[in-house]
């Protein structure tokens, strides 16, 4: 864990420590409307579909699928060891999208990952308080 | 014609965050802003939803992404502490001229939190170098590094939905060559200029090295040194000058997103929303349009931009630039005649080489300007001229026309 030489982002106490106190324990936990009834993200403190401000957290499935991707063959820093490295933006099953980069593919070989291929969350400790969450694909 | 903006606009409600002072809790930027809008909606009896234009320095555009709006009047105006008072005039006008007929303008100001905090904490999502930054905590751990490690991501999805290849998205990089080497001060004029100079073929493109995949080197835009500039004048003057007007005939400006997480369709920009409102106000449309200036910071925002401009059908935006027709002698309408971002220079932003190269094509001093080049003039009229910022997020739309 302490060498753990990517980007690490810094946490705000005020509006997104239900998810990273879930990443925690390994579950993703996600914001919802507790008008509209549906889930956001990047988590706010209000609703981005109905702007009601009673948000409150669950814990998702952690299930989704690749909605598109990219090959990443130029990087900084620790980042650049690991080229090429597949990064994708994530349709949660829950509704709305999260950025990754991609587990389980190979960067070499970007024609056989598939658009629509399942996937599912996982994290990697940082540090001992920001576990950082990745997709795998499992299909 | 214009007309005289006072008494068009009028302040129709005001309100402050839940909480002001010393927040002992600590807060940020974003949380006040968002707040005191929430509020002044609620005063005036209006969702945000129903805001059409959004002004607040530096944070107009991470506020309408957070609150899931697509304004079509944006201004970041950051000039100090007079910047909403400022706000206020550039709304007023804008709602004389009939861009919008309402707008907010917001302040959020985590001063005493920041402090407290050791300058941690104005979190009113300034890119990635803001810690807090609410999108940016969620992207930066991923090892993107720069445009074209975002702008791969669309290309990919386009290829997926519309069945687009690699092949036709070079085309649009063998076409700027092709214009490049008629523009002896363009980066890629030839091989004795740059050694991936023009002309190349759709080949080259695809044997480049990959930067991003899709993106290979020759799908990118070049990074330059550059200078530009432009003068706006009013009807009465325009003609009153050494040099010959060109007419603003219809400008428009939208957002979709400030991240591509908030990005709802991967192969689809504002500039649909901006281009329609130039032409709208132009009283003109796609068709009557016989030059294009379009960001080309890669071969997919050129594809991309030209399909959402109505210059191609959805889905087929690589087709302008098909076997050469929207090069020199092209049977199709001529498409970034300088050589564009891609072959005669981009500096970071390419948006006032656009502007330089509509203005010599449409004045007709495109070979005799300054460094107007031969063969390179073309007939054109009217131009389309469209900007794109961010990672696909902002756009502005402007229709150009010769004078008579």
């Amino acid at each position: 864990m302490a060498n753990y030489k990517k980007p690490i982002p810094d946490p705000d106490p005020y509006t997104t420590g239900p998810f990273w106190d879930g990443a925690k324990q390994g579950k993703l936990v996600l914001p919802r409307c507790g008008d509209c009834n549906r889930a956001h993200f990047y988590p706010r403190t209000i609703c981005p579909h109905c702007h009601s401000m009673n948000i409150e957290w669950f814990e998702a499935s952690g299930e989704g699928w690749i909605h598109t991707f990219a090959v990443q063959h130029r990087a900084m820093g620790a980042w650049a060891e690991e080229v090429p490295f597949v990064t994708a933006y994530i349709d949660l099953k829950e509704g709305d999208r999260m950025f990754t980069v991609l587990r389980g593919v190979d960067g070499n070989k970007p024609e056989d990952i598939k658009i629509g291929a399942p996937v599912k969350v996982e994290f990697e400790p940082a540090t001992d308080e920001v576990h950082i969450p990745f997709w795998r694909v499992v299909g | 014609m214009p007309t005289n903006p006072s008494m068009a606009a009028a302040i129709v409600g005001a309100a402050e965050s839940n909480k002001i002072g010393y927040i002992e809790e600590g807060t940020t930027n974003n949380i006040l802003f968002i707040e005191a809008i929430k509020n002044v909606c609620d005063q005036v009896g209006i969702s945000p939803s129903e805001i059409q234009g959004i002004a607040a320095p530096n944070a107009a555009n991470f506020l309408a992404e957070y609150l899931g709006i697509h304004p079509k009047w944006i201004d970041t105006t950051s000039v100090g502490g007079c910047s909403f008072q400022m706000q206020v005039h550039h709304a007023m006008a804008a709602i004389n001229s009939g861009i919008i007929d309402i707008a907010v303008v917001a302040h959020g100001e985590s001063g005493y939190s920041a402090r407290k905090n050791q300058g941690k904490g104005r979190g009113a999502g300034r890119g990635p170098g803001d810690p807090w930054a609410p999108a940016s905590m969620f992207e930066a751990p991923y090892g993107t590094s720069g445009a074209p490690s975002n702008y791969s991501h669309a290309m990919t999805r386009h290829m997926h939905r519309w069945g687009s290849t690699k092949e036709d998205f070079a085309q649009v990089a063998v076409t700027t060559r092709d214009w490049a080497t008629l523009n002896p001060r363009a980066v890629m004029h030839s091989k004795d200029t740059h050694p991936n100079g023009g002309p190349i073929s759709v080949q080259d493109v695809l044997d480049s090295r990959i930067i991003s995949w899709p993106l290979n080197l020759l799908d990118c835009c070049l990074v330059t040194d550059h200078g530009g500039a432009v003068v706006v004048a009013s009807a009465e003057r325009a003609r009153s000058f050494r040099t010959p007007p060109v007419w603003i005939a219809g400008a428009g400006e939208n957002m979709s997103h400030t991240s591509m997480l908030e990005m709802g369709d991967f192969t689809a920009t504002s500039a649909r929303a901006s281009g329609n409102a130039a032409y709208t106000m132009a009283g003109m449309g796609p068709s009557e349009m016989e030059l294009a200036m379009i960001y080309d910071s890669f071969t997919v925002t050129a594809a991309i931009t030209a399909e959402m401009l109505g210059l191609t059908p959805r889905g087929e935006g690589p087709s302008l630039w098909e076997g050469g027709k929207a090069g020199p002698g092209g049977a199709g309408i001529p498409v970034n005649t300088n050589g564009g971002g891609l072959s005669f220079s981009h500096s970071g932003m390419y948006g006032m080489m656009l502007l330089v190269e509509a203005y010599r094509q449409l004045s007709g001093t495109a070979e005799d300007g300054v460094h107007g080049i031969e063969g390179k003039q073309t007939s054109a009229k009217t131009a389309v001229v469209n900007g794109t910022g961010g990672s696909l997020s902002i756009t502005g739309t402007l229709v150009l026309v010769a004078d008579d």
